[in-house]
Formats: structure tokens, sequence, C-alpha cells
């Protein structure tokens, strides 16, 4: 008679998954997530009831389209939150990687092939620049990022005075302004990259490291992450997302000024925020950020339809914001307890 | 450690960053009077005075929510709602003081609403003040839609002129500091730096963290308000986005002069010394002919030596204090 | 022997201060004649209209004879306005003759101006205005831009139609003043509907993703009023419905003439007014400063009005080189990018500048600044240009289009 083998019981990794946290990206940590897609769904419904002209699969399909902007630039931000910093440098490196794609395409597409990946490269050095100055110098990534935006935006204007004189190359303003089959090239995209997005982050040995470091760097340099050099890679991405939503924005836009990308920082933040993500670090999976874009994205829609006034419209963004940390603030005083075993080793805050 | 000797060592360590940033004040103050013989006349001191008060004053009021360990970013909305409603109602029945208390109970109301939410409800600051300074930006366009309204000749005077011969800013800035040296000395003193410091162990040796952490962003709304009070004052006018650019330069002002933005190290002392190098970087850079494009660049490397130089004078005092034992 | 020192000192020093004040007020007048020195004052840079502005005004600072008696520096405050009144406060202590400035706030600079007026600094604002009467105000705003396109745009619409409103930047006097005139005009027609309003902040990319969204859930728009971010707004009718054209109104991009010039775009409806504040004002406010401070010409009043730009379908001309000459007002598609704007050149009042000189500041090599005709003086209003004073009486209403009747 042949014994089975008993089989051995699963085994609990023990790197590198953080020792106190919670594992991310299951179950209770999507609620935040869903709640906000579903906010935005209601969103749509109310306003396809209060107003007929509303939510016709043209203006859908539009708000994903501009949507795009949004998601790219959020996903970068995200994932420099994760670790508890922030990237101010944001709006800079947008303006500056479109800039950059319209200075050396020059309006045809030959350059193109090289263009897209120099510019990228570039404002992935800008990111880099950042890292460093986090990760090795350990300068507050606030004040690091605001300076550093500051001063590339000082170097751009003085080499283009502030515009770039240059059309865009064509083919980059055909796939953000077209579709195949009925699809606009910029939905297919995003659907790609959030889909390359959240295997990152969520799914990769990496974006789990980015996760231990976040909720408690002490713990994880214990257990021998490359904290430094993943810090630096987090900031790099973050100045990669940013580019290519230049790239992007000149594209749809065939133009690029200096100053085009600085309507993007605060949403960027707002998204990542509004998508569960504590500032501190640690937690918010990437479906949240995604949620977090395309609700913001939604509601200035909303704010446009219903003809507010600016101020009128600050106030309704603003109190979003508020009323959607309210809204998880239940359940996060749920985890406190649980948070505040892992945030006593740091302190909290940004340092 | 007791509690005394926790003070001590972190006088000793905030000491450090602000003394770096005084000595680097010196210097530059030094290199633009080189350069522009007016910089210390009466004239030119009372008007960088002018021009740092505004700045001073609400870098001091973020200093306080950075010292206790969070992260503000609704300054430059109190600063435009206080700016548009003494511009809306100076000239009418309030008055001068009733504006002045008006404004600051618009701040107080600001911060006690950033304080609650966050001490209380315990969510994130950065986030929540980024909320309610998009809230209040809306609320000031809304008052205000276009730049105008008026702010009376009194106001203007008292507050940008000069008293007995001393530019009414410098007073207002000795006032700032005397009142900061009253609270570092005092119970919520010593918590704010304890809570900033280390949360949990401020809470496990007895100190109420909630209401320390209301009371400084309380206090930051007020002088937040001030602040816009004075802004009003020094441009005569009312403008709801004048405030806008306030923010990064705030920051800049409290990092440079030696606090932590992690909390729990600095003052404000270091605020107004890091707020006098922000505007005195200004002028040396315009007497040493770099103005155009160039200054952004200046800004930016500047601002982070600054910090640099600060932190590690900070990381020295502390390993000095710690070989002292 | 009593000395009366009193005396003594009085006879030998009033002669003495006499003649050093003579010898000294002759030198610094003299000087004063030989060499200028003027400040150009930026605050916003980073955008299309900042950057040609600027440039026009350093090329012409270039240009014979001004290259050789301007000591021209450029100073850039950035967008915060206690910075502006301290690069002013600098400015002046430096010894200057002239500055020209972009004021961020029609009444926060006032104080040090007057400071810079009672040392004897001319200064100039160009586009943007203060309520200072010793400065000198150059700009269109006054031209009533939003009553004349507003009502422009009705006369072609036949009085009735859907309409989206794109606003310029909030909290700004410009804003709020072309906002009131237009919606005063279009009030005054209860068939035009404004399906859609949104807030463009001058900015093209901004602009199409609006447009784009309301089109899409209004498809019969009929037309789009700007200020600026024209060209964006008009792409993204092309993009989404570009069969069927839309009447606009707005800025002066490259792109956007030519598109109005264009028969094929006609055919499909396009019909649009190429206007708005052109880079040029700035060009045209350093000449007129210069002329002023050489003592060429002498102002009576504050505020100048630089003429509105104002270019139809059919007043669009194509030019073979690289400045506006013999009428010329736009380039071949592939000379210049589609949001170059075109009011940043002017052929009549600014004809020292070309191409190079507003994409790169340098001055047109051969030419020599040409004199200025006579001024068109502004119209008051009361909180932009300044400060006690009565607005014209009908400064909501259009000058320069005629109504057509209510439908």
């Amino acid at each position: 008679m042949r014994m089975r083998k008993a089989r051995a019981l699963p085994r609990a990794k023990v790197v590198p998954e953080a020792p106190p946290v919670w594992r991310p990206a299951v179950g209770p940590d999507l609620v935040p997530a869903l709640l906000v897609f579903a906010a935005t769904g209601l969103l749509v419904v109310g306003m396809m009831l209060a107003s007929p002209s509303f939510g016709s699969f043209d203006q859908l399909t539009a708000i994903l389209v501009t949507a795009i902007f949004l998601v790219v630039a959020s996903f970068g931000q995200g994932l420099v939150i994760l670790l508890g910093g922030i990237d101010l440098s944001l709006g800079v490196v947008i303006g500056i990687g479109g800039m950059m794609v319209a200075g050396l395409t020059r309006g045809s597409n030959d350059a193109l092939m090289s263009a897209i990946p120099l510019t990228l490269l570039s404002c992935a050095g800008i990111g880099l620049i950042n890292g460093i100055g986090v990760g090795l110098a350990k300068l507050p990534p606030f004040i690091t990022t605001l300076s550093s935006g500051i001063t590339f935006f000082g170097v751009a204007l003085g080499i283009t005075a502030g515009s770039s004189q240059q059309p865009v190359a064509p083919a980059l303003q055909t796939f953000m302004n077209s579709g195949w089959l009925g699809l606009p090239y910029p939905i297919l995209f995003t659907v790609a990259f959030v889909a390359a997005a959240w295997l990152f982050q969520n799914r990769s040995a990496e974006g789990r490291k980015l996760y231990a470091i976040g909720s408690s760097p002490g713990a994880a340099r214990v257990l021998g992450l490359p904290v430094a050099a993943l810090t630096i890679a987090a900031y790099a991405i973050s100045g990669l997302c940013a580019g290519l939503t230049g790239i992007l924005l000149a594209g749809y836009a065939a133009s690029a000024t200096l100053d085009m990308g600085s309507a993007l920082l605060m949403p960027s933040i707002a998204a990542v925020v509004i998508g569960g993500a504590r500032v501190t670090g640690g937690s918010g999976p990437y479906l949240g950020t995604f949620a977090g874009a395309l609700f913001l994205s939604t509601l200035s829609t909303v704010i446009t339809a219903l003809s507010f006034s600016q101020g009128l419209r600050d106030i309704v963004q603003g109190g979003i914001i508020l009323i959607a940390l309210l809204l998880q603030s239940g359940r996060l005083n749920l985890r406190h307890h649980r948070w505040r075993w892992a945030h006593h080793q740091q302190g909290g805050g940004l340092t | 450690m007791t509690a005394a000797s926790q003070l001590a060592q972190v006088r000793s360590v905030a000491a450090g960053g602000s003394a770096a940033a005084f000595v680097l004040l010196c210097i530059m103050t030094g290199i633009y009077a080189v350069h522009e013989p007016s910089a210390l006349s009466a004239f030119g001191i009372s008007n960088l005075l002018n021009n740092t008060v505004v700045l001073a004053l609400a870098a001091s009021g973020l200093t306080l929510v950075v010292l206790c360990g969070e992260l503000d970013l609704s300054g430059p909305g109190v600063m435009a709602i206080g700016n548009v409603v003494v511009a809306t109602t100076s000239t009418g029945s309030l008055g001068a003081t009733g504006n002045l208390a008006a404004v600051l109970a618009i701040g107080a109301a600001v911060g006690g609403l950033n304080g609650f939410l966050v001490a209380y409800l315990g969510l994130q600051s950065l986030a929540v003040s980024l909320g309610s300074l998009i809230v209040c930006q809306g609320v000031a366009l809304l008052i205000l839609p276009a730049p105008g309204g008026e702010v009376t000749d009194t106001i203007v005077q008292a507050v940008s002129g000069d008293i007995r011969a001393i530019p009414a800013p410098a007073l207002i800035m000795a006032v700032t500091a005397g009142l900061w040296l009253l609270l570092k000395h005092s119970r919520l003193g010593v918590a704010l730096y304890a809570v900033g410091a280390d949360e949990p162990s401020a809470r496990l040796s007895g100190l109420n963290t909630r209401t320390t952490k209301l009371s400084a962003f309380v206090m930051s709304g007020i002088v937040y308000a001030i602040a816009g009070f004075v802004l009003s004052a020094e441009i005569g006018s009312g403008d709801p986005r004048v405030s806008d650019s306030f923010l990064l330069f705030m920051y800049a002002a409290v990092a440079i002069g030696g606090t932590s933005l992690g909390g729990g190290r600095g003052g404000v002392l270091g605020t107004l010394v890091g707020a006098c190098i922000l505007s005195v970087l200004q002028k040396m850079l315009f007497a040493l002919g770099v103005a155009d494009f160039y200054t952004n660049i200046f800004n930016g490397v500047i601002m982070i030596l600054a910090i640099f130089f600060g932190q590690l004078s900070a990381w020295l005092a502390r390993a000095r204090h710690r070989g002292q034992g | 022997m009593k000395i009366d020192c009193g005396s003594r000192l009085s006879t030998g020093l009033i002669p003495a201060a006499l003649v050093a004040a003579f010898v000294i007020g002759g030198i610094a007048e003299v000087s004063a004649r030989d060499r200028y020195k003027v400040f150009l004052n930026m605050s916003y840079s980073g955008n299309t209209w900042q950057a040609a502005a600027a440039n026009g005004i350093k090329a012409l600072a270039a240009t014979p004879p001004y290259d050789k008696t301007v000591e021209f520096k450029t100073v850039i405050s950035g967008t915060d306005v206690q910075h502006q009144i301290s690069d002013l406060q600098s400015m002046i202590a430096s010894g200057a003759n002239a500055i020209i400035l972009y004021p961020l706030s029609p009444t926060a600079l006032n104080r040090v101006i007057k400071q810079g007026c009672d040392k004897g600094v001319v200064i100039f604002t160009y586009d943007s205005t203060v309520t200072e009467p010793c400065a000198h105000n150059v700009s269109n705003i006054t031209a009533r831009y939003g009553a004349n396109t507003a009502q422009w745009m009705v006369n072609q619409m036949g009085g009735k139609g859907e309409l989206i409103f794109n606003h310029g930047v909030a909290g700004t006097t410009v804003t709020k003043t072309y906002d009131e005139q237009a919606y005063g005009v279009f009030k005054k027609y209860p068939g035009i509907k404004i399906v859609g309003d949104f807030y463009g902040n001058w900015n093209d990319a901004t602009s199409q993703e609006e447009v784009a969204k309301i089109l899409a859930a209004h498809p019969n728009v009929d037309g789009i009023w700007t200020v600026d971010g024209t060209y964006g707004s008009l792409q993204a009718v092309l993009n989404n419905r570009p069969g069927r054209l839309v009447v606009i109104a707005g800025q002066s991009n490259n792109g956007y003439r030519l598109m109005l010039a264009d028969p094929a775009m006609q055919a499909k409806g396009l019909k649009g007014i190429s206007s708005s504040a052109g880079p040029a004002v700035g060009g045209y406010a350093f000449k007129l400063m210069m002329e002023v401070v050489t003592g060429k010409k002498k102002l009576t009043r504050s505020n100048i009005e630089y003429p509105l730009p104002w270019v139809e379908a059919a007043d669009v001309k194509v030019c073979q080189g690289d400045s506006f000459v013999g009428g010329c007002n736009s380039f071949p598609a592939g000379k210049v990018a589609p949001l170059f704007i075109d009011t940043a050149l002017n052929g009549e009042l600014l004809p020292e500048l070309g191409l190079a000189a507003v994409q790169e500041g340098k001055a047109t090599p051969g030419a020599r600044i040409e004199p200025l005709p006579d001024v068109h003086y502004a119209d008051n209003l009361p909180g932009i240009n300044c400060s006690n004073c009565e607005p014209t009486k009908d400064w909501l209403k259009p000058n320069r289009v005629a109504p057509i009747a209510v439908p």
C-alpha cells in the first residue's frame, strides 16, 4: 500500500512581508477603492437624472480620455506617498517632459523614436536626483522635491524662455486624438497602464517591499531591504510618470508650455488620498489611486456641467476631499490600533 | 529620561539648527550690504521688514503645527480670507479692531476644524489641510471675485508705518518672538515638542496629545489670520489670489530656520530668521546681478543647501550631546 | 578781532554748494542723456505670451540707437506680490531711470511705484494695469474686448444658438471685466443660450479637455467665446465634430488664423474673429516709455490704449518673409508653431520686430527704432487703471461692432 505523502503545511514566508503589517491589496484594503468607484458611479447617475444632456457615451468617453493625465501622474505620486514621501516637482517635470518632446520632434515624426526615450530618461533623471536627496542625504521629501521643482523650472526657463517654439510630432497628436475600432487610443493606453501599474504596485516583490518600507522603515532595514535603492527607484519612477504625462499632454494639445503641468500637482495628491492611501505611507492599493483619479476627473466635469463659479468649484472640490477623508476615518480608526505599533517606530509624520 | 533632561536635549538640538541659520543670515546680509549701499539705511531696513513680516508671521504659524509632527497646507487659504474680509469691510462699521477680531475668529475656526479632524478623528494632516486650503480659496473668491476693495489708512499706517521711529513690522516680529518664548517655556510648549518628537511616548507619559495638537492648529490658524491682516495693510487692497504663492516660501522659511519637518525640533525664532533669509536672499541675488531666470535656480539650490547645513549642524549638536551623556 | 564763523561759513559754503550742485546735477543730466538704466520686471513666466512679450522688449532694447544708450536688465520676480515689491525697491535703489513691468496686482504696488516716481523714475506697465496715477498703463483692457467679440458672435449667429463660454483665470480684473461685458451682450438676446461654461485659465490643453466634454453632452453647440485657449477649444471641435464647426472668438494664434482663412474650414461653418491681448503691447509700451524718458513725447494722462487686434477671416494675409510688412499678419503653417501668437508682432507700430526678435529676443539686423504716432488715451475703469475716477458710461457696450436687432 502506498502511503500518500503528507502534504507539508504551507510555511509562512519570513521576507519580504514586513512583520506587523497586514498584507495589502487583499480584501479590506480594496474597500476604499471600491467605495470611490461607487461614488463615481453615483455621481454620473445623479447627474444623468438631474440633467438629461449629461452622461452620453460620448461624454463618458471624453471624461475617460482626459482622465489619462491624472491617472498616469498619480501613479508616480502614489508610489512616492507609499514610502511616506511626496513629490512636489511633479508639475514642473510634466512641463519639462512636454517641452522636451516638442523641442526634439519639431513637428515631424522622424525623431519620435529617439525623442520619447530621451524625454522619459531625462525626467526619470530628475526623479533620480530627488530620490538621492531623500534616500541618501535623508533630506525631507517636501522641501527636496519643492526645491528641485523650482530649480529645474529655472533651468528650463533659461533654456526656452517658457514656451516651446516647435509643434509636436503628428504621430503623437494622432495617437491622442483618434482611436481604434471606436475606442480612443488613450483609453486603451489607460487600460494597459493601469494593468501594468497594478501589477507593479500590488503584485510584484518590489511593490511589496515598498509597502514594507512605507509602513515601517526601521523594520524594513533590519530585514535587509535595500531601503535607499528602493526610495531612489520610487522617485525615479515618479519622474518617469510625470515625463510620460507631459508627452501625452503635449500630444493631446499639439503644443507644450512650461507651466502646463502645474494644474495636475494638487489633484495627483488628492487622487492618492481619496483612494485610501495614508499619506504617512505603507498602505493603499493602486486601484485606490486609480479610483481617486477617475473620481476627480468625473467630479470636475460634473462641476463644470453645473456651471458653478470658480469659488463654488473650489469649495466643492475641497469639501469632497474632506468628506472622503471623513468616510475613510471610520475604517481607519479600526486599524489605528494595529498601525500604532508600526508607526511607533518612526514617530509618524513626514521626516 | 526625565522630562527636564528631555527638554534640555531638545533645546540644545533645536538651537543647533537656528544658530546655523542666523550665521547664514549675517553672511548674506553682509554680501547684500557690500553691493548695495542703501541696504543698511533706515529706509532700506524698513522696506525689508515690510516685505518680510507677512511671510515671517505665516511661517511662524506653520512652525507651531510642524513642531508637533503634523503638516499644514491651509495657511494661504486663511490669509486669503483674512485679506478679502478686511478689504471688503474695513471701510464699514467694524473699525480696525473689529476687523482684526473678525479675522482672528475666522483663523481660529479654520484652525479648529483642521485640528479637530487631525487630532480627534485621526485624519492625515496633509490631506485635511489640502482640503481646507481649497475650500478657503473658494470662500475668498466668493467674497471678492476680483482684486478690489479698500483697506483704511488707519490699518495701513498702523501696520506698515513707524511707531515712535521704529518700523511697525519690527515691533510685530519682536512681539511674535516674545510670545513664542513665553509659549516655549509653558507647559503647552513643552508638550508640543514632546508630541512632535515621539507621540506614543508623550501619550504614555501622560500628555494629552489630542488637545496639544488641537491647540497647535488653532494657534496657527490665528497667526495665519494675523498674517492675512498684515498683508492687507501691506498691499492696501484685497486680492483673492494674492496668497497663492506663499505656501512654498512658508515651508522654506520653516525648514531653513532649522525646524525639522518631522516634528520635535526647531522653533519660531529659527523660522523668523528663515523668513529674513529668504527676503535678504532675494535682495542679495539682485545686488549680485542675478535676477533673471537664474533666481529660481539659486533659490532652489540655496534652499537645499541651507536645509542640508541645518540638518548637519543639528545632527552634530545631537551627537555632541549624546557624547556628553 | 571777532571772527564771525557763521557768516564766514555761510559766505563760503553757499557758493561752494551751488557750484557742487551745478556740477553734480550737470554730470547727472549729461549721463542721463547718454545712457539710461532701464529694467524689465516680469512676474509671470513660463508661457508663450509672456515669453513673446519679454523677447520683443529685449529685442527693441538691443536695436539702435537703444543698444548704445540703454543699459537694459531683466528681473523676474515670480508670482509673489511682495517679491515684486522688493525687486522694484531694489531697482529704484540701484538708480533706475525707467522701469517697465507686468504688475501682479492693480493696487498692491502703488506705494512702491509712488516711491519710484518721487525719485524721478519713469514707470510703465504693459497689459496688466495699476491704479497709481504716476505710472503709465499701456493696455487694451479698455478696448472692450468682451463686448465687441460677444456682439460680433451674436451678429454671426443671427441672434440665436447655443454657446460655450470659456472663462479666463478666475480672480483677475481682466476676467471680471470681459466676462461682465460678454454676458451683458449675450443676455440681450433671449435666443442665445449658454449651455456650458468653464475656466480655461487661458490654457489650450485645459480648454481642449473641457470643450470636448461639454461638446459630448451638447452636440449642437453653435459658438464658443474665449479670451485665450482658443486654439485648444477649436481643436476639441475638430476632433469631435469635424463636419460642423463653430462661430468662435478668441486669441490670435497662428494656427487659428490660418484655419479661419482656410476655405475648407469655412465651408464647414468656421467663422472666427482673431483678437485678444497681444504680446506686442510690451514692445509698444517700451518704445513709448523710452520716448517719454528721452523727452521726445509728453503724455498728459496716465492711461494709454493699445489698439485691439481685430482680424476677421477676410483680413488674414500670410507673410512671405519674417516680419509683418505690407499688411500681412500671419505666417505659413510650417514656419512657426500653431500656438505662436501672431499679435506678438505689429507691422505699423513695431516695424523693428521680426520673428527672430520675438522668438529669441534678438534685434533685427539693420533695423532702427522708428518714432511712434500719437497715442490714444484710454477710458477710465475704476479699480483697474485709476482709483478716484468715474467709469466711462457705456463701458459695457461694444464700440466697434454694431448690434443687430433682437430676433
